[in-house]
């Protein structure tokens, strides 16, 4: 499954790791988050999310 | 400050702060600031646009009683980071009519940081207007241009655009236009570099959102306003590229002398390579200086020296806000030397990990540098050289 690196403050979402902060396991598909998801570092909207190697 | 009139019925009532010279208690203001409120009155409404630093609430309000103003309609807050919304709890104390037109971020910030309480807002969304009467305001959503609420508002009938931070510049001066843009070009780009670098991406969806407008006046909130606003516009395409310059940023710091004969040596082997550099000994620069020369260097060269088990405090702290900043930098390296052992380099690069940048072999040395060592500068100065007309070769390309 594909990283998604935020535009504004470079955090990573990770599938293989989740996010254990906001009680999201590992496994979920970048795609598959709620909409209203937003980086856990800095706040900003899924739509700043790009997809990298 | 002096109230000015920008066009009829519109004013700028904010304060000049002349003496400010460390903003956010980090970055170096060298010539000053200020911060711009503006005022538009309508045959029916009257809004106020911005506020000042709660340190000029005074100067605010003696500005809003010269020009006649005894009831506000509207107070329209395109940030709420202090510096522009900080006077609005006095002003909401002394107009209990007024209403604060906000974006929903922007609402939830001003709770929080200003306590101001949410009945008091008016939201609006993204291409939203207000009529004051003769005058409209329109409101232009531009979020990450730098916080997460920011906004612009676009007076039509004027064509003016309050752009907030966008476009500004920390400078005190009596002028109201940019007169001597070569000035005011240089304290632009130290803001862009300090304050917009790190949402390049954002500012080119809020520039795009702009072009389709009939601006004929930019009236940022620190600074000067552009009565020709292709100047700034065509500095900020400039800024918000992917170009970079055959320049060599080299930021150090040196103890004993060694890491200060390495940035020596490099320096020259760089300028006889025909490749721009510039050196900053951390211990005496500002870091704005530092910055705004991110804005177009292909490469940042770190330089400093192992003390105990790591970089130079003062070296990690000018690699974390470089990182924090991301500029378009290509590639990094570092460069020093250690006395017995450390993890400088490994500390350095993991800092610098939010560049997008390739990492050239670092030249980090025991001791005084020796013959050997000054060799695997000049191949380190020759990577360099090949990296960057690699740039300079794929940049032509793309644009034959």
């Amino acid at each position: 499954m594909e990283k998604f690196k935020c535009m504004i403050c470079g955090h990573v979402y990770d599938p293989a790791k989740g996010e254990p902060k906001q009680g999201l396991k590992a496994g979920i598909d970048f795609a598959d988050l709620p909409a209203d998801w937003v980086c856990p570092v800095c706040g900003a909207a899924k739509e700043k999310f790009k997809g990298v190697v | 400050m002096a109230v000015r009139t920008i066009s009829p019925d519109v004013y700028s009532i904010g304060a000049i702060d002349w003496n400010l010279r460390l903003f956010d208690a980090l970055i170096g203001t060298p010539e000053g600031t200020s911060y711009n409120a503006f005022v538009v009155k309508g045959t029916g409404k009257t809004a106020l646009i911005d506020t000042v630093d709660p340190a000029f609430e005074e100067s605010l309000l003696k500005n809003l009683m010269r020009i006649g103003i005894s009831s506000l309609d509207y107070i329209v807050i395109n940030h709420a980071e202090q510096d522009h919304a900080g006077s609005l709890p006095l002003l909401l104390d002394m107009f209990p009519g007024a209403t604060v037109v906000a974006d929903e971020k922007c609402r939830d910030l001003l709770g929080r940081l200003l306590d101001v309480p949410e009945d008091r807002v008016t939201v609006v969304k993204d291409g939203d207007t207000i009529d004051l009467g003769g005058k409209t305001l329109e409101f232009i959503v531009a979020p990450w241009v730098h916080w997460p609420e920011t906004m612009m508002t676009y007076l039509k009938e004027d064509g003016i655009l309050f752009s907030c931070d966008l476009f500004g510049s920390h400078l005190a001066t009596s002028e109201l236009f940019v007169r001597d843009f070569t000035k005011v070009e240089r304290m632009a780009k130290r803001y862009f570099a300090e304050i917009m670098m790190p949402f390049r991406s954002s500012v080119l969806a809020a520039m795009q959102k702009v072009a389709e407008r009939d601006v004929r006046i930019i009236a940022p909130s620190h600074g000067p306003l552009y009565d020709d606003p292709s100047l700034i516009l065509d500095v900020y395409a400039e800024w918000t590229s992917d170009t970079v310059k055959n320049l060599v940023l080299l930021p150090y710091v040196s103890m004993h002398g060694s890491t200060a004969k390495m940035v020596s040596y490099l320096t020259d082997a760089l300028i006889e390579r025909g490749i721009e550099v510039q050196p900053y000994d951390l211990s005496k620069s500002d870091l704005g200086d530092i910055a705004m020369t991110t804005l177009d260097a292909a490469t940042i060269v770190i330089a400093t020296p192992t003390v105990l088990f790591g970089p130079h405090p003062v070296a990690l702290n000018a690699a974390y806000i470089l990182s924090a900043l991301r500029p378009k930098t290509k590639f990094i390296s570092v460069i020093g030397s250690f006395g017995w052992g450390g993890k400088t380099v490994q500390t350095l690069v993991d800092t610098l990990s939010h560049l997008s940048a390739e990492v050239i072999d670092p030249v980090y040395i025991r001791g005084y540098p020796t013959g050997e060592d000054l060799a695997a500068l000049n191949v380190l100065a020759d990577t360099i050289l090949k990296k960057h007309e690699g740039l300079l070769t794929r940049s032509q390309e793309g644009s034959g």
